[in-house]
């Protein structure tokens, strides 16, 4: 019998744990077992294997029962799932159903979540810009939040380490808000787009640059790209299905099989984590507990260093579960900042408007990416009543359309001659909102979900920076689109849209110089116990007003090379 | 047809139809199947009415291309109950105005008796009548334009290869309306 438990115990010890399969976790897959650990991955829902676990892929638009659209039945037993943009008919396999997933909403919060092999990184937007010095110098300027242990600097080289793997079009702007990548070829702006970049340049003298967004998107696939197995882009914007081509960056397609391939990866689908283990004789982490998916049955794994790559809120749950006597109110939870300081991007508002020119031009095809206005509010200067800014999506199109008044053959006739309208833009507002210790999660005393662990409860609001900026991106976009020749301006702002439904949740384990106002150190430890590392949108001090996915992949492969070195010093 | 049967093809290849996991079962529309709240002759009417907004010519009209099975499965779906009811009455009504006013099923009406029919209850205020009529003639219309007939043929819809060109000149025809 002791033979067997010491031989049970040996398969279930690994060199390193990885907690989550997403975005992150895929990159400290990679990373960890290229470095030759065997590494452990933990993840919670199903697997999805590239390819072969994507029903929809193929399918032609007709052939969904209803051409896309997402049942009564389902929107009124999902309300929050069935509120995220790309949770179509094609998709609804790899969004979290409400009722299996149980959240308390202190305040309105809509979690959208992908519990399977891959995560998030199967149906995210795709836009990856590097954040820049204003961003992580932020919080010491202005005196928000903490300030960052890291500059801008020290991710610089982890970015273009990231991007050549993974593969991101843009072009090559030469901007200092928004600083320049490992590039492939950049899609391209529609004439109307490019008539508002030039308006810009000359109304408001380059301050206000309108780019083409920078996406995970393989426009030009390298050597390094097809060793994973991956090919061109193929335009289809089909993403959240999957893509059979690897066109895009996913965990599934890419860093998951790379490390598959070194052969010291161990991959457990079905796997809730539950907490992490805290050895007090040796003053550190030695495992984690995980309760089957289906059997509901607990085992521990064991590794010498842990990876946190749940997703931000997750991560916080999984750290404020792991009580021990050393730490009673959650892994490395001394001064009592673990779950707050969670902040979002405000999504809230959009604008649209049309243009009466450029009659004799439309565009053809279809493009996976955007128009993108970076950050330009309170950059160099503070010059405006709130803190911070924000960057904008902007998109165009020059839709057609058809008569439908007749019936009969006249009908039908005119439904074979549709007429182009008006060039259509339309702008959407991401705000950084700032860190505040009212904006929190915490563990329900009460409600558990089926795997016996506490429900999260989400406490998270807009505030009155964020009301300002609304305006702001109002007042600023309707000047630098009328300027331009745009009519018919029009504002949707929704107030009540709840945070959540932007999935660009971050912070609660937030990365500080002081233990006595932050969690993680500079290399993403955790203060106190040293073998644990958080990297993704848990760690983020602050917000920025870029998408955040990039920068999670940098900050991973950074702190697993950083970890694997301290290892082999004989530190961890 | 030739290029569905190819991309079929490439879905075996790539193993992504051939080897569908067991979660995702009831996740092609054949395993849907056809979603009927209609009596057999009510369904058939339907048809009737969707072929009156969209006839055949040289082209098919919307019966053929099934756009009345969309109809009922869209009310069923993705319409709720008080939609169903305006559906069951509303064909309720058309037959009984025809009988009145032509003496006959609506079924035995020619297109001219058939359209001025649906007119007749399109100026009705009564949910049975405008509300019907402008419910199922739009999902008629969104049916018949994104049919696999209508998006090959006229969109030319191509799922892949794909391509972006963000300033081409707009195709003269469809400037002048005859695409």
């Amino acid at each position: 019998m002791s033979f067997l438990t010491i031989d049970s115990i040996k398969d279930r010890t690994f060199d390193a744990i990885v907690v989550g399969s997403g975005i992150s976790g895929g990159w400290a897959a990679k990373e960890l077992t290229g470095k030759g650990l065997r590494t452990l991955v933990l993840e919670r829902g199903r697997d999805v294997k590239h390819i072969t676990d994507y029903p929809t892929t193929l399918m032609q638009p007709w052939e969904f029962a209803h051409l896309g659209q997402l049942s009564k039945e389902y929107i009124e037993a999902n309300p929050v799932a069935s509120r995220c943009y790309a949770n179509r008919e094609d998709a609804t396999h790899f969004f979290v159903q409400d009722a299996e997933h149980p959240y308390v909403q202190e305040k309105p919060f809509d979690w959208i979540r992908g519990y399977h092999v891959g995560g998030k990184s199967l149906m995210w937007a795709r836009g990856t810009q590097r954040w820049s010095e204003y961003d992580f110098e932020g919080p010491a300027r202005d005196g928000f939040a903490v300030d960052w242990p890291i500059r801008y600097a020290d991710l610089a080289p982890w970015y273009s380490y990231v991007e050549k793997f993974a593969g991101i079009s843009g072009n090559k702007d030469g901007l200092s808000v928004l600083p320049d990548g490992e590039f492939l070829p950049p899609h391209e702006q529609s004439c109307v787009e490019k008539h508002f970049s030039d308006q810009m340049a000359k109304q408001y003298k380059g301050t206000r640059p309108v780019i083409i967004g920078r996406c995970a998107h393989l426009t030009k696939p390298q050597p390094i790209h097809y060793q994973q197995g991956r090919a061109q882009c193929q335009n289809r914007s089909l993403c959240q299905r999957g893509c059979p081509y690897g066109g895009y960056f996913s965990s599934n397609s890419s860093t998951l099989p790379w490390a598959a391939k070194t052969g010291k990866m161990t991959l457990r689908p079905d796997s809730v984590v539950h907490s992490i283990i805290y050895d007090e004789k040796l003053g550190k982490a030695s495992g984690v507990r995980v309760v089957d998916a289906h059997t509901k049955q607990m085992t521990e794994y064991y590794a010498k260093i842990i990876f946190l790559n749940a997703a931000c809120l997750n991560t916080n749950l999984v750290l404020l579960n792991s009580k021990s006597n050393r730490f009673p109110s959650g892994l490395g939870n001394d001064n009592g900042l673990l779950g707050k300081y969670v902040a979002f991007h405000n999504f809230r508002t959009t604008i649209s408007a049309e243009h009466e020119g450029f009659q004799d031009s439309t565009t053809a095809g279809i493009r996976p990416n955007g128009s993108y206005i970076p950050r330009f509010r309170n950059v160099l200067k503070q010059e405006t009543d709130f803190l911070r800014g924000y960057a904008a999506g902007f998109g165009s199109s020059r839709p057609t359309s058809v008569d439908t008044s007749a019936m009969g053959e006249d009908l039908k006739s005119s439904l074979m001659q549709p007429k182009y309208g008006n060039w259509r833009v339309s702008s959407h507002m991401m705000g950084e909102t700032i860190p505040k210790e009212s904006n929190y999660v915490a563990l329900d005393s009460v409600l558990t979900d089926a795997w016996g662990i506490p429900q999260l409860k989400i406490s998270v609001a807009y505030d009155d920076n964020d009301e300002k900026m609304i305006a702001d991106f109002h007042e600023q976009m309707t000047e630098m689109l009328t300027v331009s020749g745009f009519t018919n301006i029009r504002t949707h702002d929704k107030p009540d849209k709840a945070p959540g439904l932007d999935i660009h949740e971050m912070g609660g384990v937030r990365m500080g110089k002081d233990p006595k106002t932050s969690m993680l150190n500079k290399w993403n430890q955790l203060h106190n116990c040293k073998n644990v590392f958080v990297t993704d949108g848990a760690c983020m001090t602050s917000t920025s007003t870029q998408n955040p996915s990039l920068t999670f992949m940098a900050i991973t492969a950074r702190a697993a090379d950083h970890a694997v070195k301290e290892m082999k010093r004989g530190m961890l | 047809m030739q290029r569905r049967s190819a991309l079929k093809n490439l879905a075996m290849t790539l193993g992504s139809l051939a080897s569908l996991p067991a979660w995702a079962s009831g996740w092609t529309p054949d395993s849907l199947g056809t979603v009927s709240t209609l009596s057999i002759s009510e369904e058939a009417l339907l048809g009737d009415i969707v072929e009156t907004f969209i006839p055949t010519t040289t082209t098919p009209g919307a019966k053929s291309l099934n756009v009345h099975l969309f109809v009922m499965r869209m009310v069923k779906d993705c319409y709720g109950e008080p939609a169903q009811a305006t559906l069951q009455k509303g064909i309720a009504l058309l037959e009984e105005t025809s009988q009145q006013t032509y003496s006959k099923p609506f079924s035995e009406g020619d297109a001219a008796q058939r359209m001025d029919l649906l007119a007749k209850l399109s100026a009705l205020t009564d949910p049975a009548g405008q509300a019907f009529v402008s419910m199922v003639k739009k999902l008629t219309i969104q049916g018949y334009m994104n049919s696999e007939y209508y998006l090959v043929n006229v969109e030319k819809f191509n799922m892949a290869p794909g391509f972006y060109h963000g300033c081409v000149p707009v195709p003269k025809l469809a400037v002048n309306g005859t695409n």
